[in-house]
């Protein structure tokens, strides 16, 4: 299938699971029930950003359903591929949204779930100052937990911010790496969609740290594919969501480098079959350059470790 | 007088021909008015003088009236040898230029030096000479031997045509189309064309893209190839286009024709101290050499000098009044250069043996004396300045571009999106990849000339903004590469005429939507890309989502390069019909029938707005059944 094709299909698969997970809160919670994240000012923050508009009941997110319907023009064209990938992420974010209007708290150990406004400001000044170097998005999974926790613990060693969505935070947990905001390693979530709590780091980081107008897309996506250093690593078997996923990462900036067979698009998905390789193609792509120096001892040595506790069991 | 708004979409064209009509001076557009109407006979191909018991004529318009010529020749044959026999022309054209400059190539020993050493060791390698202890002159004797050999051998088959995918190879084999040597399948079109030889349209017409094939992938390509290795290969440069690059302060002299020898040579005594000096005592404040047509595009190309203009504004030139001297060489230059010349001071030297004009002054170039003839000749226009006389105007009206899309600048870009841990690189992938995932939807050339029967550059310029939005890639070459650049889409600020994709490819790679690679000859560079995408591929040429265009074309040689991209397995889609229509059986051969002959064929649609949509959907159709 034409990799377009792809992306239209999974935007679609998203669109449908976001009405049925609308529907069904509303089933449960009624149209006036209250849908918010948890601390943070920007509502939605993905559809926020697009859209201008604050959606506050699942009423309302139903009707917020039509938008993403309209990003979904199946043409053969990178715009509307683009569009459709947005269309993903806000059909994401509709999901995701309906976890914490139905659930008091959908997220627990070791997974993060939603990322709150503090947070984000919190990280504002070392992505700035280049401390945090780059977003590293790991999604899927590795063919095993050695393999999993040497791509995660080289970014790590290189400062860079991990995000893990998937089986790969079990491959995480199972290999021992140390995982915790302070550590600069963040569990997400088990789905998919749980994606979409990073996008909306960056949205939020245009918006903050960008004065980004809400309801100016494209400013906004020339913000997060100027100034906010992240990038994807697809791994694993790739669902037309995974993909339809990605072209919103890819709409964002963000390149998308998977181990996966693929049809590549230079620049922005790229084939990395190597696992020893997938770190520095990261990098390269995102035109990330490490400040640090690495120092030859036994132990990672990066400022992601500041904030590390040493337990007794350690 | 004709309505200028219409016959142009070009500021300086317009305000010159307004000059030109206030002199009464008479252009190019005055004398296609008074020929109106043109002889529908000729329109149709239906007219023959090849023998002295004609001129025949075919009447279709009425019941009576002859339906074969005296000889019994059909409608069929009458169209299909006339149309041979342009080809022919064409190809010829192309291929005197390409022996020229294997003969300066030859000659290359001493003062001329070779630039591209690089590309003289590849392309001996390509043809088995042996390279291990021979200095570069040496070789580049070689080299130009075997190529002047391909002109004339006896036995075998062009050696460029293997660089053409094996699918292709074989399917010319089969057809029995590969060319063995460049001027005897000239000949034989002339032979077979003669009065009471062959008959059979189909037949002639295959000799015929035999000849254009000896063109494309042998006159044009050793052209090109042996260009690149005796003065360089084209790198990204910016230049100025546009009558607006005449500087009323300077000694114009605007190199107009095709052979890059003498325009090199040119460029090269314009820069001559003792010149310059002379230049000043004569009041000026230097000497600017601009380039117009083909000539043009080939020092652009490779020394960023400005050009000029197009085919139809030859004329418009010297009405500035500006223009100390044009120099030219063969191909494409009015006879009426001379008459125009006379109103002013403007000189109108000749140069080849091949292409000489009444009223012009004829001073030979010999490529082994090349400088020093060229210096004669840059003099000449130097004491020329203070003879100008009447009213001095060139309009404030140039753009800007960025040109010098060789293959080889192309791959080379093409590097810039490799991940150095995930590609190789030096290779078409990137290009492959962006046609593939269908960010690029494809990539069309646009080529040609200049028509009266069509709006002067607005059928180029409107063409390459129709595809440019549905995400296809232009590339261009000859005069509607002077179109594309008038109209400013080798610049960067052209993107805002592009799709997402091709923006996004375009801002990716820092290169202009419409790619400039080069001169008529050049269009070779164009077949050797697309082989070496289809070779990546793995599928034949006529297998890739591509097309070619000629909104304008006027020349023979323009229907030597369009039946050898047919041939080639090219879609391509003409602005003005060739004088076949009087024969229903030859045009749908050429524009229906050849394509499952060949996977090309010719598409007749004078819109370009409509030529964009029947390229579009062609573009589409070959993506379903590649799959992507």
């Amino acid at each position: 299938m034409a990799l377009f094709d792809i992306i239209f299909e999974g935007s679609k698969q998203a669109l449908e699971a976001a009405k049925a997970a609308v529907e069904a809160a509303i089933e449960k919670k009624g149209s006036d029930a209250k849908v918010a994240f948890p601390e943070t000012a920007y509502g939605l923050p993905a559809i926020y950003a697009a859209t201008g508009k604050k959606i506050g009941t699942l009423g309302e997110l139903r009707d917020a359903l039509s938008i993403v319907e309209s990003l979904i023009v199946p043409e053969q064209n990178l715009e509307k591929a683009l569009n459709a990938g947005l269309a993903t992420a806000l059909s994401a974010e509709i999901i995701e949204a309906c976890k914490y209007a139905v659930e008091e708290k959908p997220y627990s150990e070791p997974c993060v779930g939603f990322i709150s406004d503090a947070v984000i400001r919190s990280l504002g000044v070392p992505l700035v100052t280049g401390d945090i170097p780059g977003v590293a998005v790991v999604i899927g999974e590795a063919p095993s937990a050695q393999e999993a926790a040497k791509v995660i613990k080289d970014y790590q060693n290189k400062g860079l911010l991990v995000f893990l969505v998937g089986k790969i935070i079990d491959q995480a947990l199972e290999a021992k790496v140390k995982m915790g905001l302070e550590l600069r390693v963040v569990p997400l979530g088990y789905d998919v969609t749980s994606v979409i709590h990073v996008v909306t780091v960056a949205i939020r980081a245009a918006l903050i740290f960008g004065a980004v107008p809400p309801g100016n897309l494209e400013e906004l996506l020339k913000y997060t594919r100027e100034r906010v250093p992240a990038f994807v690593n697809a791994l694993g078997s790739l669902s037309e969501l995974v993909v339809s996923a990605g072209a919103g990462a890819i709409a964002l900036g963000f390149p998308v480098i998977t181990d996966q067979d693929v049809q590549e698009v230079p620049h922005y998905l790229i084939v990395q079959k190597d696992y020893d390789k997938i770190v520095p193609t990261s990098l390269e792509a995102r035109g990330i350059k490490i400040k640090i120096t690495e120092v030859p001892i036994p132990v990672g040595f990066a400022a992601a470790f500041e904030g590390e506790r040493v337990r007794k069991e350690d | 007088m004709i309505n200028c708004e219409l016959f142009t979409c070009d500021a300086a064209t317009k305000k010159l021909y307004e000059k030109a009509k206030k002199e009464r001076i008479d252009t190019v557009w005055d004398r296609a008015l008074a020929m109106q109407p043109q002889c529908g006979f000729g329109e149709m191909g239906l007219c023959c003088t090849n023998c002295s018991m004609g001129p025949c004529r075919i009447v279709k318009v009425s019941d009576d009236g002859p339906k074969a010529g005296i000889c019994g020749a059909t409608e069929d044959t009458i169209a299909s040898r006339n149309f041979a026999r342009a080809v022919a022309a064409g190809s010829a054209a192309h291929s005197d230029h390409g022996r020229d400059i294997a003969l300066a190539l030859y000659h290359a020993t001493g003062k001329i030096r070779v630039k591209d050493e690089e590309k003289l060791f590849k392309i001996a390698g390509e043809w088995g000479i042996a390279v291990e202890g021979k200095d570069a002159s040496r070789i580049a004797r070689e080299v130009a031997e075997k190529a002047l050999s391909e002109f004339g051998k006896i036995f075998g088959k062009l050696l460029f045509l293997k660089r053409a995918p094996h699918k292709r190879q074989n399917l010319w084999d089969e057809l029995g189309v590969a060319p063995e040597a460049i001027d005897r399948e000239i000949v034989e079109v002339l032979h077979s064309t003669h009065m009471g030889s062959d008959a059979d349209y189909r037949n002639i017409i295959r000799q015929a893209i035999r000849a254009a094939l000896s063109d494309g992938w042998g006159g044009s390509m050793i052209g090109t190839e042996l260009s690149d290795v005796l003065f360089g290969t084209p790198v990204p440069r910016k230049v100025e286009a546009n009558l607006g690059v005449l500087k009323k302060e300077c000694v114009n002299i605007v190199v107009h024709g095709h052979e890059p020898t003498l325009s090199e040579a040119i460029v090269m005594a314009a820069r001559d101290p003792e010149l310059l000096e002379l230049a000043k005592k004569q009041g000026a404040e230097g000497i600017n050499v601009v380039g117009m047509c083909c000539t043009g595009n080939e020092i652009a190309m490779r020394h960023g000098i400005p050009m000029a203009g197009d085919f139809f504004q030859q004329e418009l030139a010297i009405v500035t009044g500006a223009v100390e001297a044009m120099i030219v060489d063969v191909q494409c230059i009015m006879p009426s250069l001379a008459t125009v010349a006379k109103c002013y001071h403007t000189k109108l030297i000749t140069t080849s043996p091949k292409a000489k004009v009444p009223g012009a002054i004829h001073m030979e170039f010999d490529e082994q004396k090349g400088l020093d003839i060229a210096k004669r000749i840059v003099k000449e226009a130097v004491m020329n300045f203070k003879n100008r006389k009447g009213e001095v105007y060139i309009p404030d009206v140039k753009s800007e571009g960025e040109i010098g899309y060789s293959l080889e600048a192309i791959i080379k870009i093409l590097d810039r999106v490799t991940n150095s841990f995930a590609h190789p690189s030096g290779t078409v992938k990137p290009l492959v990849d962006a046609i593939k995932s269908g960010v690029l939807r494809g990539a069309v050339a646009i080529v040609g000339c200049n028509n009266h029967k069509q709006p002067h550059n607005s059928c180029h310029v409107t063409l390459a903004k129709e595809l440019l939005r549905r995400d296809i890639l232009v590339v261009t070459t000859g005069c509607g590469a002077h179109s594309c650049i008038k109209a400013g889409l080798m610049s960067k600020e052209a993107r805002k005429y592009c799709g997402k994709g091709l923006a996004t490819v375009c801002e990716l790679l820092d290169i202009p939507p419409v790619l400039h690679m080069g001169s008529c000859v050049d269009i070779s560079r164009i077949l050797v890309l697309l082989s070496e995408v289809a070779n990546y591929m793995g599928v034949d040429i006529s297998d890739l989502p591509v097309a070619a265009a000629a909104p304008e074309w006027m020349s023979e040689k323009a229907q030597s390069i369009g039946l050898y991209a047919v041939a080639s397995g090219i879609y391509v889609v003409l602005g003005v019909s060739p004088a076949v229509t009087g024969s229903e059986n030859v045009t749908n051969y050429l524009t229906k029938d050849l394509e499952s002959v060949l996977g090309g064929r010719f598409e007749i649609e004078k819109d370009p707005v409509k030529a964009a949509e029947k390229i579009a959907v062609h573009i589409e159709n070959k993506r379903k059944r590649l799959g992507i």
